[in-house]
């Protein structure tokens, strides 16, 4: 393992932005959100603890040009998007966020596969950086994981207090290591301290939630209308949680006179399952009750993981305070005669 | 500690939903983060005990009565109680399936003034109280003082009327509310000296991180339409991509459309999840309003909607 001291960071930031575009946290468009360093500042040390905009919004972003298309005599011309960009590097990724990449792959290499999004994995590399400072919405200590793991990303920095031990997690971060220049080695203080440093982040992650329960009894919820509708009652069908979700990945199509870009799209939406002839989650409780079981229901079926990381934004961000862990907690513990109209 | 109004309040929507006199109880319970609370819809008289009033009731609830099927006891707060009197006007909701319980407000703790004052985040601060007219914050053990007009909601600040003026039960006498109309137009006023080039760019870079998620529309009681005309797709009035020009021709629209409806109650600036000074368009407007057509939104469950009528002396030729 090796180390740099915080006041170097910007250092090895100019290093990697040589042959990288590094994005770091910032707020400086107004919200917190990754974007691309600037070459100074690291200021954001002091304040991040994670952003309101997930990193997903670099694989996959709010707005994308799929491709462009021109009419000609016999037909249409297509023309791909531009050749790959530079390659990325996302520094201080939270394991939550680097964790909900991992599993939207699933989807996106599935049956189809995604080249705009998987190129922009193939492109970047994941430098992380464990929480010393979890929010009280976050739980990802009950998805089976903790807030500083190395896990998911190229690279894993621990901060121990004026220093950042860097663990070496892939290849790829084994061979960025190897470039870097002005590095120390940790010793085994310091490795014992990033420990521990761990540890006690893990600790102060309070909120939790029975997976093994939850897994059990939310199938058997899916006909409770009585549960759903209370449940939903005071959601307001905004985009807000899916949106800020890590591990949401829908979109929606849409053209313009030359070309077809695709948005972000959300289940809450009434419109998002509206076809000519009716809508099959035209109630919002249907819809809510579509949310919490993709993640926790029909994701693992198919890939075998929960479609979420705990990184607790749908509970902070929500405009009512909407809590899929209040939720996913007062599942009813036994199949009930709810049936559906 | 349960207030008095806490104590009326549960006792009142537990005599309402006994006696049938409503259907479903709509009003506010502890969050489950510090410093919130959550709206609580329910037609069970045993979570009647869960209801709260605190200075973190934001939430206008008047958004949840066109759902409800049935008659509702709702918790009101001034601006609120105006925004089912504008639902009222506008035929949305009948006064007779309401019981209106109207909470006098000294106006509601805005969180995001307290976390950029204090430098922290909500659950970084242990407590929040009101000790007289000061917010007393406290982390770790530290006392921090607070006037009034530092901590409230900038609409709370210009707040004409804290105390439901439509009720059917008052929780309390007339609370005293403090205002600042200056401070709380104080951004509005930044913009207003600002010329229309530097107005432009300013709205260009806000509305340049909107997400399109809707939260400002879906928390909104005067946004009603069952179809949104960002929505309509033929014609498509605008493109559902999240470019700023179409994020800013969304947001003029829809504050057109609230025009005459728009109390104030300042909910989609605290909805959007990416910080866009909302309020900054719809108090403007609500100015305007007022100046032009002497008109204040949800005043007057009688009155035609503004937007739904014409005088004989109306200052435009077009309309006559």
């Amino acid at each position: 393992m090796k180390k740099v001291k915080k006041q170097d960071i910007g250092k090895l930031l100019s290093q990697w932005q040589k042959e990288f575009t590094v994005f770091v946290s910032s707020k400086e468009s107004g919200v917190a959100e990754m974007t691309p360093w600037d070459g100074k500042d690291t200021g954001f040390l002091d304040w991040y603890r994670n952003t309101v905009i997930p990193p997903k919004a670099n694989f996959l972003p709010n707005m994308e040009k799929i491709f462009g298309f021109r009419k000609e005599e016999g037909g249409y011309n297509l023309e791909p998007p531009a050749a790959e960009e530079r390659k990325q590097l996302i520094f201080g990724i939270r394991p939550c966020d680097a964790k909900a990449l991992t599993i939207i792959d699933m989807v996106f290499q599935d049956t189809y596969e995604d080249t705009y999004y998987l190129n922009r994995r193939k492109n970047t590399l994941l430098v992380g950086m464990g929480c010393a400072n979890p929010y009280d919405s976050c739980f990802c200590t009950s998805l089976g994981f903790g807030p500083a793991e190395a896990t998911d990303v190229d690279l894993m920095l621990t901060d121990i207090g004026g220093e950042l031990i860097i663990e070496e997690v892939t290849d790829k971060g084994k061979d960025l290591m190897g470039k870097a220049e002005g590095l120390e080695d940790a010793n085994k203080d310091d490795e014992a301290r990033a420990g521990e440093t761990k540890e006690a982040a893990y600790q102060k992650v309070t909120r939790k939630i029975d997976t093994k329960a939850i897994q059990a009894n939310l199938p058997n919820s899916f006909e409770n209308e009585k549960f759903w509708e209370k449940i939903a009652a005071k959601c307001v069908s905004c985009g807000i949680c899916t949106f800020l979700c890590p591990t949401c990945y829908c979109f929606d199509i849409n053209d313009e006179k030359d070309a077809r870009y695709r948005n972000w799209d959300c289940c809450s939406f009434p419109l998002y399952t509206q076809m000519p002839m009716e809508n099959p989650r035209e109630e919002k409780w249907r819809r809510v009750r579509q949310k919490v079981h993709h993640k926790y229901t029909f994701y693992p079926m198919l890939f075998d993981v929960i479609a979420c990381t705990g990184c607790g934004r749908c509970i902070r961000m929500c405009p009512v305070n909407w809590d899929i862990t209040r939720t996913l907690t007062s599942v009813p513990a036994e199949a009930t005669a709810g049936t559906e109209k | 500690m349960m207030s008095e109004m806490e104590q009326k309040l549960r006792s009142e929507a537990k005599a309402l939903l006994e006696q049938g006199r409503v259907d479903y109880i709509i009003g506010y319970e502890a969050g489950s983060l510090k410093f919130t609370t959550t709206p609580l819809i329910t037609n069970d008289k045993d979570d009647v005990d869960l209801l709260v009033i605190s200075p973190f009731i934001t939430n206008n609830l008047s958004v949840f009565l066109r759902e409800t099927n049935g008659k509702a006891g709702i918790v009101a707060k001034g601006c609120d109680s105006r925004s089912i009197v504008s639902l009222i006007q506008d035929q949305q909701v009948s006064r007779e399936n309401l019981v209106i319980i109207g909470v006098p407000c000294s106006g509601v703790i805005d969180i995001a003034k307290i976390e950029t004052m204090v430098g922290k985040d909500r659950d970084e601060i242990d407590d929040i109280a009101w000790e007289g007219d000061k917010a007393v914050v406290t982390i770790g053990g530290a006392r921090k003082e607070f006037s009034t007009r530092e901590v409230l909601m900038d609409d709370c600040l210009s707040c004409e009327m804290p105390t439901p003026q439509e009720y059917d039960i008052l929780l309390d006498e007339a609370g005293h509310l403090v205002c600042d109309k200056e401070l709380s137009r104080s951004r509005i006023k930044e913009l207003e000296d600002m010329s229309p080039e530097q107005r432009w760019t300013y709205w260009k870079n806000e509305f340049s991180r909107c997400i399109r998620c809707y939260a400002c529309r879906q928390v909104c009681p005067a946004c009603f339409c069952e179809r949104c005309f960002v929505e309509e797709s033929e014609p498509q009035w605008l493109s559902p991509l999240p470019r700023w020009q179409d994020n800013l021709m969304f947001q003029v629209g829809r504050m057109i459309h609230v025009a005459g409806r728009c109390t104030d109650c300042g909910e989609c600036q605290r909805a959007c999840p990416v910080n866009i000074p909302l309020r900054s368009l719809s108090k403007k407007m609500e100015e305007i309003v007022d100046e032009l057509f002497h008109y204040k939104a949800g005043t007057d469950k009688d009155a035609l909607p503004l937007m739904a009528h014409y005088e004989l002396d109306e200052a435009e030729d077009f309309i006559r």
